[in-house]
């Protein structure tokens, strides 16, 4: 099925936020030594939810076409959280994975909401382009450990 | 998808709001049922006319206070009512959805459409300032002190729950006038909730009061002396025959925004997907309960082609529409408002199929995702071969219908939306700045879309309207609203 209203794509890249923070702060538990990285990530994440969700409901209106604003397909935007895999060196290879799919969630979305909601596109790619930024530390993080 | 929680529990009763108090109305109660879910979620008390009564004598009573707040403090409750309408933005919404159907998408834009009225508002000390002139003759200046006038009616629909007594409410209160509300008894909980925000604000006892019921409280209004105008917004029979007929009898200033038949004129050099996605939302969008909503669709031009691949895209889309509980969020249409209104749209489909129009996509049997009962749902229906003379053509349907119509150029598609006898938001699709020129120039239309499907003016426009979609003078919202709701004082003065 795929994401066609605004609602449910904020709501599906809400959940991406929000289950990718969950992973950050079991990282943090399980590899304390990067304890407060993995925390300010996951800090990132939920002020995410909050930027996405505020800057949505700061633009949509009823004359524009929030109902059909998006062709997306959630089964290309899947993110593997729910158990962390032993090795250190594992659990950042993960969260490389995780970050990329998430990014490329957020430019997708933001090339096809263009036109409509000129705020959220915006705030998109804002946001993955910091991600960007994440993955490389999360890349130097992983090439040290390996 | 799951269902989003609704806000709205247990069966509560609507009360009204007078005086800064909930007051239980004398007459009878009636159910609000949610359409998608035939479930009663609330009951409301109707009101007689001693309640209206009452409520016009708290709001005149509070009235010379309210008048004598300087407009900066006025400003400032506004602004700490749009604080609370943000923090309760989502919980607004969704109890718009629970009480109307919309989909929470449509929700969300109609709440974020009041709350724009309610900002625009805000400027109210720089808004509400007159004009001077020295020495109109030697000695002797000259100007202007817009001041308000008493007791204000607003009059909601059940379209847009929440939304269209923010057109008039704050700008009323704004410039010093105190407000009495009726919401549609279908939907009172948004002006409920509204109400008891907008006391939290701060409003003083007696300038923002609420009264719920039907023609009792629309008659006691009319007819009361204390009430100085009313704004209204509904079907034209009743805004032209009663509210503004009424007015002029007792000399009550008076908008009355009414019916609609909409054109949406299709260009062969339009944008194609852009204007289907944006034709999908002004036919469908609120299930087709919207003045706004697009009615008949003109496609221009003597190239088949182009026609058929249009329609074929459009109906294709239009067929593929998710259809269901507004708080699904992969909802794109909701239901009708009640079995009422269902029934209606399908005796004008009816009505399509004996007139020879050609169904081209049928919407009375839909797949409802979650398993709804059908009561009040409709799917998207086209008709083609659609002419002006038959009831689909020219009557408001206000349900999710497509009238299909054709026109050998421009001026034949503008001379078919000027022999409507409504003027209310035509549009033309083209990527012609010339043709889109010459349609604004020559459409009478109180707003007109260019590449809009819907042509609603945000809050610093006016919301226009003209032939028997209007009636009155001034609009609501922005400047034309301060206009409405103040009396120009004209100060001339010398000094001896």
């Amino acid at each position: 099925m795929r994401l066609n209203t605004a609602s449910e794509t904020i709501s599906f890249l809400k959940d991406l936020e929000s289950r990718s923070a969950g992973f950050y702060e079991a990282l943090a538990r399980n590899h304390q030594a990067e304890g407060e990285l993995f925390l300010v990530f996951a800090k990132e994440n939920k002020k995410n939810i909050t930027t996405i969700e505020r800057t949505y409901f700061g633009v949509i209106t009823d004359a524009i076409e929030g109902c059909f604003a998006f062709q997306i397909d959630p089964e290309a935007y899947v993110i593997r959280t729910e158990a962390l895999p032993g090795s250190y060196a594992d659990s950042l290879a993960k969260a490389l994975e995780m970050e990329d799919t998430i990014v490329r969630f957020y430019l997708d979305a933001a090339g096809q909401s263009k036109c409509l909601m000129a705020d959220v596109p915006r705030v998109m790619e804002r946001i993955a382009k910091v991600r960007g930024e994440r993955r490389k530390r999360l890349q130097d993080m992983l090439d040290k450990a390996g | 998808m799951a269902i989003l929680e609704e806000p709205i529990k247990g069966v509560p009763l609507v009360k009204n709001f007078v005086n800064g108090e909930w007051i239980e109305p004398k007459g009878s109660v009636v159910e609000v049922v949610n359409p998608a879910k035939g479930e009663v979620i609330a009951k409301v008390g109707v009101s007689t006319k001693d309640d209206i009564d009452n409520a016009v004598e708290a709001a005149k009573a509070a009235y010379p206070d309210w008048r004598r707040t300087p407009p900066l403090a006025r400003s400032r409750i506004l602004f700490r009512l749009k604080e609370l309408l943000e923090e309760n933005f989502e919980e607004l919404s969704r109890i718009q959805t629970q009480e109307h159907g919309k989909c929470i998408d449509e929700s969300r834009g109609e709440t974020r459409r009041g709350i724009e009225n309610v900002e625009v508002a805000c400027g109210i000390p720089t808004l509400q300032q007159g004009y001077y002139s020295e020495d109109i003759a030697t000695g002797i200046d000259e100007w202007v002190i817009p001041t308000p006038l008493g007791v204000f009616g607003i009059i909601g629909p059940y379209n847009f729950p929440f939304m269209i007594p923010l057109w008039s409410a704050p700008y009323a209160v704004a410039t010093g006038n105190t407000v009495v509300i009726k919401p549609s008894s279908e939907v009172p909980l948004s002006q409920m909730r509204l109400v008891e925000l907008a006391d939290e604000a701060g409003f003083p006892p007696g300038v923002w009061n609420v009264v719920n019921g039907g023609r009792t409280v629309v008659n006691g209004m009319l007819e009361h002396r204390d009430i100085k105008g009313i704004t209204f917004v509904g079907s034209t029979p009743t805004g032209r025959d009663v509210i503004y007929r009424k007015c002029g009898e007792t000399g009550k200033r008076v908008i009355a925004q009414c019916g609609a038949k909409n054109f949406m004129v299709v260009m062969p050099d339009c944008n194609v997907p852009r204007t289907v996605a944006a034709l999908l939302t002004s036919f469908f969008g609120n299930t087709g309960q919207r003045c706004l909503a697009g009615a008949n669709l003109v496609i221009v031009g003597d190239d088949p082609q182009f026609y058929r691949s249009f329609m074929d895209r459009m109906v294709e889309a239009a067929a593929a529409m998710k259809i269901g509980y507004g708080l699904d969020e992969s909802v794109q249409m909701g239901p009708l408002r009640d079995k009422e209104k269902k029934q209606k749209v399908l005796m004008y489909i009816e009505s399509g199929i004996k007139e020879g129009a050609k169904l081209r996509l049928d919407g009375r049997k839909p797949t409802i995702i979650g398993g709804y009962h059908d009561d009040c749902f409709l799917g998207a229906t086209v008709f083609e071969d659609v002419r002006p003379d038959m009831r689909i053509g020219n009557e408001e349907i206000f349900g999710p219908v497509m009238s299909v119509l054709t026109a050998s150029d421009l001026q034949e598609a503008i001379q078919l939306c000027n022999d409507s006898c409504f003027g209310n938001g035509h549009a033309v699709f083209t990527s012609n700045g010339a043709t889109a020129r010459e349609f604004q120039y020559n459409v009478m239309s109180g707003n007109v879309g260019i590449n809009i499907g819907i042509t609603a003016p945000v809050a610093f426009f006016p919301f226009s309207g003209t032939k028997d979609s209007f009636f009155g003078d001034l609009h609501t919202q922005g400047k034309e609203a301060i206009r409405f709701f103040t009396e120009s004082k004209v100060i001339i003065q010398r000094w001896f």
